[in-house]
């Protein structure tokens, strides 16, 4: 975009009512939370420490499909909206293919998942420092090396996995959950849980009472 | 309640990189809407202004994403540049189609590796750049062009890049039997 050119209708229509120098406080915490790699802390930007301007903040990434997700103690990132993710999917419209879905779940699987409930890791994150080594992925996919290879090097482009470098270590390369996990909203990481259940053990009572509960909120809403 | 059409097409793009579509699909205000030559689609990109893109994460020592070989990446998009942006005083978008075989030319005169390592450097650079929009490789046609996202670069981005285009060596000339498809002009 050339300089000079009005500030697109989205970014109008949210800052408004903004002094020049909000503004601009607003649009440089847009801009850490929507390109920065991991989340950041809010000492570092006005915006997000202070709730009139976050208030600005949270109108303008509505807008946009997104929404703030806190991260941590005074830290914040950015993520989809629930009520957008649940219209594009809604669509059945994914923009992974579905082998790079595949590898990714076994990741979750491996490094999450499981360590949680052996009672390894605490809280409700899907990022995590367990590993999950490509022999695993490999094993538990059914696909071929060469699409998991490939698979992988997309997945870490999109910074959904994130490649572990241990010294020291065997041969073989291990994963972790990549930083874009922590852009998950509460009740997106819920839904990941939910569906794993559901996925894993679909005749237990937890799986059960999930069911019971969306069969629920369905008739409510 | 519903969910407008500007949130879900920024939110489809954020997700799937710039989306090819209908010229005749109706966008909402904000996004970019750039012709694909010599078809009746158009590409999308949401506009951001400058104070909000990514240049601002230098100015407060926030990493972005990580780019996998980012030397490898950087100096095979300076030959997609080099190759395919004809005349750079005009605009990137949407350049002309290069052969990949001028485009490894112009990347090996930018680089010093034994054979087999440049093909594997210079493939992977490709797939990553074409992956997030930035180039369209064209693979059993063996072409490259610029892809969407060079058309969002500012005024004081154009204007390092055509210095580095000035200072990048120009591709061999092609044998005729090689010459690029159909010239797409600016």
């Amino acid at each position: 975009m050339s300089d000079g050119v009005p500030m697109p209708r989205p970014f109008e229509a949210a800052l408004a009512e903004l002094s020049e120098r909000h503004r601009d406080e607003v649009l440089t915490a847009f801009a850490a939370l929507e390109h920065a790699a991991e989340p950041v802390h809010e000492a570092q930007l006005l915006a997000l420490r202070d709730a009139t301007l976050r208030r600005s903040l949270q109108t303008l990434l509505r807008l946009l499909g997104r929404t703030l997700v806190p991260a941590g103690t005074n830290l914040w990132t950015s993520g989809y909206r629930d009520d957008v993710t649940t219209a594009l999917t809604g669509e059945g419209w994914h923009p992974l293919p579905v082998a790079d879905r595949a590898v990714l779940v076994l990741v979750l699987v491996h490094s999450v998942a499981i360590p949680r409930s052996q009672g390894a890791l605490a809280g409700d994150s899907w990022t995590s420092a367990h590993p999950t080594s490509v022999e695993e992925l490999t094993r538990y996919s059914l696909l071929p090396r060469t699409e998991v290879r490939a698979a992988l090097a997309r997945l870490r482009a999109a910074g959904l996995v994130q490649l572990v470098i241990e010294r020291g270590r065997g041969p073989g390369a291990t994963y972790v959950p990549g930083p874009q996990l922590h852009r998950l909203t509460p009740a997106a990481r819920r839904r990941l849980q939910e569906e794993l259940v559901l996925a894993a053990g679909p005749d237990t009572p937890l799986a059960a009472a999930i069911r019971a509960r969306r069969t629920r909120h369905e008739e409510e809403s | 309640m519903s969910v407008s059409p500007t949130a879900l097409l920024w939110a489809r793009i954020r997700a799937a990189g710039p989306l090819r579509v209908p010229a005749s699909t109706t966008t909402p205000d904000g996004v970019l809407r750039l012709a694909e030559p010599g078809s009746e689609e158009v590409w999308l990109l949401p506009l951001v202004p400058e104070p909000a893109g990514p240049g601002v994460l230098g100015e407060l020592e926030l990493a972005g994403p990580a780019v996998e070989q980012p030397n490898d990446t950087a100096r095979v998009l300076a030959a997609c540049l080099r190759c395919c942006w004809r005349s750079a005083d005009g605009s990137p978008w949407p350049g002309s189609a290069a052969p990949w075989s001028a485009v490894t030319a112009v990347f090996r005169s930018l680089t010093d590796r034994e054979p087999g390592a440049f093909h594997r450097a210079s493939l992977a650079a490709v797939r990553r750049l074409h992956n997030a929009g930035w180039v369209l490789w064209d693979e059993p046609a063996a072409t490259v062009r610029l892809g969407p996202r060079v058309a969002a670069w500012s005024a004081a981005d154009l204007s390092v890049l055509r210095e580095l285009w000035r200072r990048t060596p120009p591709p061999p000339p092609l044998p005729a039997e090689d010459s690029p498809p159909a010239e797409e002009g600016s």
